[in-house]
């Protein structure tokens, strides 16, 4: 499905975990994919939510309301220090192998009951089905690629995920949001 | 140095709650860097043995914690 994306609807996912990273949330869910829309500001979907009054700024501080921080997993820096150990140095090397926040997170076991170490931050199933619905509306609009709208309009598809809540109580009205994306999408 | 680092030598490095505290640290230390290893080696083809062998624990130790139990006939990939 994924090679379908165009590059912004890809950037989104991407986005999507980065804005999970930054605000310490242990999964991936439609809020953030809403985030990772809004946070490529020349985007088709940033564009027309911009108009409806939400910027990144605006939903990130809603994200932040709705579901705070899930703490517990900073490894003790202060205690490491007391036995001469420099936990920033070694984050350093780490991430430059394998990438930003990979020490962030404890590993957590998938649903096979696999672990898997702590760079990925899963998907929800929400979000999920949410990506799988960009693919829908693509389809249905007969276009033969998925934009960064085709995402917007899956998270109003799926309609149940804090993504679309925060669309709601931005007071956006779902109905004309979904008609203005259609047509920009042409 | 931080303040906690600064307290530990002013006062005692004998201090078990601020040894323990290091212990419990390193521990987590360790378990990350132990699964992104695990985890990397597999993505590289490495066989179970191999990851034991490195590992100095046995394979079915490094199998059981990181390929999740499913009984004795789960295909090994």
């Amino acid at each position: 499905m994924f090679e379908r994306f165009q590059q912004e609807a890809r950037q989104a996912v991407v986005l999507a975990q980065e804005n999970a990273r930054q605000l310490r949330h242990h999964h991936i869910g439609t809020e953030h994919i809403l985030l990772g829309l809004l946070a490529q500001p020349q985007s088709l979907s940033a564009r027309v939510l911009d108009r409806h009054g939400l910027d990144h700024a605006r939903a990130m501080q809603a994200v932040a309301t709705l579901m705070p921080p899930q703490g517990g997993d900073d490894i003790d820096a202060d205690a490491l220090e007391t036995i001469g150990i420099d936990l920033s140095a070694i984050k350093e090397k780490i991430e430059a192998a394998f990438g930003p926040g990979a020490l962030d997170r404890p590993a957590r076991p998938d649903r096979k009951g696999r672990l898997f170490g702590g760079r990925h931050i899963p998907f929800t199933p929400r979000a999920k089905k949410t990506l799988e619905l960009s693919l829908r509306e693509a389809i249905h609009l007969k276009h033969n690629h998925i934009a960064d709208g085709h995402i917007l309009l899956g998270v109003l598809r799926e309609g149940e995920g804090l993504g679309a809540r925060i669309l709601a109580e931005a007071d956006i009205d779902l109905t004309t949001l979904r008609q203005e994306i259609v047509t920009e999408l042409g | 140095m931080s303040d906690t680092a600064q307290l530990a030598s002013d006062a005692s490095s004998r201090d078990p709650s601020v040894g323990l505290r290091a212990v419990r640290a390193l521990r987590m230390l360790v378990e990350r860097l132990e699964a992104l290893q695990v985890e990397n080696a597999r993505e590289q083809g490495w066989s179970w043995q191999e990851i034991a062998h490195c590992l100095e624990v046995s394979r079915q130790a490094v199998h059981k914690k990181y390929a999740g139990g499913r009984g004795l006939l789960r295909r090994e990939k």
